[in-house]
């Protein structure tokens, strides 16, 4: 299991940088950002192959892995972008 | 020199202006950047999500899991942190017709939270004992990884070459001792028959015991009427479009058939009859043949092929027992029972059993409108991979046989 919480690590590393490149980062967070979206990736990816192992099997947990970490990372870009929305804020203003 | 400069100075404006574009240019660049990231990331999501939650994309993984496995004769090492570790444990469950010899390869991982997600397999790789052959434990180690629980079976009739319908009881308890297995859901396994196990799996798929749990029949170089493969093995020929294609079966085939209808005979015609087609066997001669009752002589010049001419009259000449048997040994006689959809795999130049029998099967469960598929391939020797595949062959049958291979998996995803 070590190998395989590693490789989810790393893939949920890499989709928070590809987060980064899609900029999808919440405004509010500025000062290390783009670190913090490659650790909320990694962390996702964890949590994402853990309960697919948990909840399916190990076959599909590394696919499970791969769409929890995208949500992960995406999901507080939308709550902030509702939430300023709510406020009649521009995001990053 | 100092002119110079100022006249270039002095051409700014154009420089000025080319910075401008370049700076529009490196933001376009940028959003088309930002927007294949976003793109890709919704790809990524949307993969992940149909290969972990959808039983479709489950299936899909775990043929590609499955696949190269099956492909090589090995399993790929690249592919190991992502699999399940399996135990191999072996049962003898008592039977009717003699115990049940059960090896079992099962996922070690707990049973998954979510119910009925682990699905099983009992397989029935055919007459002998293949229980130790080195492509079917890794067909059943490669399906465990990708997380089924498999149960290889075999009976004293099969390991002793030879063949009996009551068997098919052995598969029913097979099959529920697997439905009783931790975290297997009952409705989720399907049954796997190899050459001659193929018959006697479709008896257990009609058995009213369990005909409504079984997920799926898949039947893999095997026959499907008794007299029909007698007829071929007789003719050394099989009927293709009207016309007789030459084909010469193998010797092992021809000493399960021997065996089999020895069983009719008394002692000393069937001791002869085994004797001419057991491994090193010599044919028999006239004096050997003067010895034998009218039907053993029928089946004797069947196996032995040596009379193409006369196939009709020996099949008429075959004793009501022999009938009576054969007719117990054809899937045909419970085709209408069988309630899950059927698969059927077949070597195009199978050396064992004619692929004929396959599309035979295919044809009657075509006009019953039972859901089936047939799947042709050449790039196995009866129910084995062959070796020294080229690239050619890989890329022909391999989409074939993933899609096969998925929608089986499917049933049980």
């Amino acid at each position: 299991m070590l190998v395989l919480s590693s490789v989810w690590f790393v893939l949920g590393i890499l989709i928070g940088a590809l987060a980064n490149a899609a900029r999808l980062r919440p405004a509010s967070w500025d000062r290390h950002g783009r670190l913090l979206m490659l650790g909320v990736g990694a962390l996702a990816a964890l949590l994402g192959g853990w309960l697919g192992v948990l909840l399916l099997e190990r076959a599909v947990a590394t696919a499970m892995a791969l769409w929890v970490a995208v949500l992960g990372i995406t999901l507080p870009w939308l709550v902030t972008r509702e939430w300023f929305k709510a406020k009649g804020i521009a995001p990053g203003k | 020199m100092a002119n110079q400069m100022h006249k270039d100075m002095k051409q700014a404006p154009p420089v000025f202006i080319s910075g401008k574009a370049a700076k529009t240019r490196f933001q376009r660049t940028r959003m088309l950047g930002r927007a294949a990231a976003r793109v890709l990331l919704v790809l990524l999501f949307a993969a992940g999500l149909y290969l972990s939650v959808v039983p479709a994309g489950r299936a899909d993984l775990r043929t590609t899991l499955i696949l190269p496995a099956l492909l090589s004769a090995s399993e790929p090492p690249a592919l190991t942190p992502a699999d399940e570790s399996v135990r191999h444990t072996q049962l003898i469950i008592p039977a009717p017709a003699g115990g049940v010899y059960l090896d079992v390869y099962a996922p070690t991982t707990p049973t998954p939270l979510v119910p009925g997600v682990r699905g099983g397999v009992v397989i029935v790789p055919g007459v002998g004992d293949n229980r130790a052959v080195p492509q079917l434990v890794n067909l059943a180690t490669s399906l465990a990884h990708a997380g089924l629980v498999v149960m290889t079976m075999t009976t004293p009739t099969l390991i002793d070459n030879s063949m009996s319908a009551q068997d098919s009881d052995g598969v029913v308890q097979a099959f529920e001792t697997l439905a009783h297995w931790p975290g297997v859901s009952a409705n989720r396994i399907g049954l796997i028959g190899t050459s001659g196990g193929g018959p006697l799996v479709c008896f257990a798929a009609a058995d009213p015991r369990i005909r409504d749990q079984v997920a799926f029949v898949a039947l893999f170089g095997s026959y499907y009427n008794a007299t029909s493969l007698l007829r071929a093995f007789g003719h050394r020929a099989f009927m293709v479009n009207g016309h007789l294609q030459p084909w010469q079966p193998d010797p092992y085939p021809k000493q399960v058939l021997a065996d089999t209808i020895a069983g009719t005979l008394p002692s000393l015609e069937s001791t002869l009859l085994q004797n001419a087609f057991a491994p090193n066997g010599k044919p028999l001669t006239a004096a050997d043949l003067a010895q034998l009752s009218p039907s053993a002589v029928a089946a004797y010049h069947l196996l032995s092929g040596d009379e193409p001419d006369q196939v009709d009259a020996n099949i008429a000449a075959l004793s009501p027992q022999m009938h009576a048997l054969l007719d117990q040994l054809s899937i045909n006689r419970v085709v209408d029972k069988i309630r899950a959809p059927v698969y059927l795999l077949h070597d195009r130049s199978d050396p064992s059993i004619p692929i004929t029998e396959s599309r035979e099967f295919a044809a009657a469960l075509a006009r019953i409108h039972h859901p089936y598929d047939l799947a042709e391939f050449g790039i196995f020797s009866h129910v084995l991979v062959r070796s020294g595949l080229d690239i050619g062959q890989l890329l022909s049958d391999g989409p074939h046989l993933f899609q096969v291979l998925s929608n089986i998996l499917y049933v049980g995803s």
